[in-house]
């Protein structure tokens, strides 16, 4: 450290780590904070070669960095969100944080004497603290996403969440000129399994049809629950066939799904609604009430059916 | 909204530092990147901070924004915005001669917004012999690793839901061409108000001098 009594004082008792290298990469000088939370004796680091002294470096990726400092004569930054740490050095929070190693902010900085850089300062500062509470934030924030967008009884996405995706989808088929299906599912006599079973029966209901019918979609379709006893699901790239087709097949596993409650199996199906993208649909919520429509008809004419929402219909009621 | 005021004088002598800084600049960062680096000449204009959002918004599309505070003697400072556009990423690793596998792509973007505003403003500095200090470069937004949590979906949407404890601000754009690589990217200055004052005493002395 430097003959000034103030330099040698601040840089032994600061708790920023201090490392000095030459343009070899030979250590030439360290301070209290680095070697105490290295462990290692100054004789084997002191004038020898960071890369032996510090095996845990990437060495390429380190010289290259290092290179920039040198020759353009400008500092560099190294942060613990794009690395976690740099050198393996013990932290001052090893027991309430589950970071085995030093979370480190580091700064690389050129040293000019006689007008050219023949030296490298770098910086370490302990950020495990920083980086223990900005994790935990970011899984929160995770969770809270996770929870603006999902049903808390059913787990597929809830009305808010998909009703954007349904935004989303129509207006993507409507700029290229793409199919776009939708399949309403409503629950037979839901109220009557409520009242005979239960409210509690009728959650478990709820949670299994939306398993099942989850299982029973491609992956880009997106099924999200519509209100009570009423699912939703958005078939992106699907005609008319194809559709009802995938809805006749949920028809019937649904009609073959056992529930066992409180020792008792119960059986359960669905009326289901589809509709296509038309022309005529100007807003997605068109998309909707068109399947709604066909919904209706569904229960009006028997349940546990397909009924599809006919072009006719639409210019018929307009 | 206040104006700096800048003189006919004044604005010549800023553009022509910056200019110079350019110069400098692109060179060696030529030497540094082992290619070309074209720097179009830049633009120097005053924004209000209601209109902030709306300015970055014709820079839109970006892919990822990088900030770097800046600061030096003479109450000099600002911070420095890099914005990358999509696909500019591609080869980037390349260009800064790395591996593509020893770090990931926000850390390519990060090291070289540090490397192009750093090594612009040192030239600056030097120029109006000053020296400048940096802040560690901090990604603002990402689209690679921001798509599944963040509402924010662009620049001006982060910048809309920030208050500003500042007026108006000097924004200078340079635009950064590397065509070996295909790649491009703006850095944009803000200097807030209360530098400008700074600033322009100091380009004062300069003209002084001649």
């Amino acid at each position: 450290m430097p003959d000034n009594p103030f330099c040698t004082t601040i840089a032994e008792q600061l708790n920023t780590g201090i490392l000095i290298l030459d343009l070899e990469f030979n250590i030439v000088e360290w301070n209290r904070f680095f070697a105490i939370h290295a462990h290692k004796d100054a004789k084997d680091v002191i004038g020898k070669n960071v890369f032996s002294a510090f095996p845990e470096l990437p060495q390429k990726w380190f010289e290259r960095k290092l290179s920039s400092v040198i020759q353009l004569n400008t500092q560099s930054f190294c942060s613990w969100e794009q690395r976690h740490h740099l050198f393996e050095l013990s932290h001052t929070r090893p027991i309430t944080t589950d970071s085995h190693f030093m979370a480190q902010n580091c700064t690389f900085l050129p040293i000019v004497t006689d007008k050219v850089v023949n030296h490298i300062c770098i910086l370490i500062e302990d950020v495990t603290d920083v980086c223990h509470y900005q994790t935990k934030l970011n899984k929160a924030l995770e969770e809270l996403a996770k929870a603006n967008r999902i049903d808390g009884l059913t787990q597929v996405f809830n009305r808010k969440h998909w009703e954007e995706c349904l935004d989303q989808e129509f207006s993507r088929a409507r700029r290229y000129d793409h199919g776009l299906a939708l399949i309403m599912f409503d629950l037979d006599h839901f109220k009557l399994l409520n009242d005979t079973y239960g409210h509690q029966c009728g959650d478990m209901v709820l949670i299994e049809t939306a398993q099942k019918i989850s299982s029973l979609l491609r992956l880009c379709d997106q099924f999200g629950r519509y209100g009570g006893e009423e699912f939703a699901a958005i078939l992106p790239e699907t005609d008319l066939i194809g559709a009802i087709d995938v809805a006749e097949r949920i028809c019937r596993e649904i009609e073959k799904l056992v529930i066992n409650f409180q020792d008792k199996n119960i059986r359960i199906s669905t009326s289901v609604g589809v509709a296509i993208i038309s022309p005529n649909d100007k807003r997605y919520e068109d998309l909707i009430s068109n399947a709604d429509h066909a919904l209706y008809e569904a229960k009006a004419t028997g349940r546990n059916k397909v009924c599809a929402a006919k072009e006719i219909e639409y210019i018929l009621e307009e | 909204m206040k104006n700096f005021n800048l003189n006919e004088d004044q604005q010549d002598c800023l553009q022509e530092i910056i200019n110079v800084a350019m110069g400098q600049a692109s060179d060696q960062l030529a030497r540094y990147l082992d290619t070309f680096v074209y720097l179009k000449v830049p633009s120097i204009e005053q924004v209000s901070s209601q209109h902030l959002s709306d300015t970055l918004k014709s820079e839109a599309q970006s892919v990822a924004v990088v900030s770097q505070g800046f600061f030096g003697y003479e109450g000099i400072r600002g911070e420095a915005l890099l914005m990358y556009q999509p696909k500019d990423s591609d080869r980037l690793a390349d260009l800064l001669g790395y591996e593509p596998d020893e770090l990931s792509v926000e850390e390519q973007i990060i090291d070289l917004s540090s490397i192009l505003t750093t090594t612009f403003l040192n030239v600056f500095a030097s120029q109006i012999d000053n020296q400048m200090s940096y802040s560690a470069p901090r990604l603002l937004f990402s689209s690679n690793s921001d798509k599944n949590t963040s509402s924010e979906s662009s620049i001006s949407e982060h910048i809309q839901h920030n208050s500003f404890n500042w007026d108006v601000a000097l924004k200078v754009k340079i635009s950064y061409q590397v065509t070996d690589y295909s790649f491009n990217c703006d850095m944009i200055l803000l200097i807030p108000e209360s530098a400008i004052i700074n600033i322009t005493s100091v380009i004062d002395r300069i003209l002084e001098e001649y």
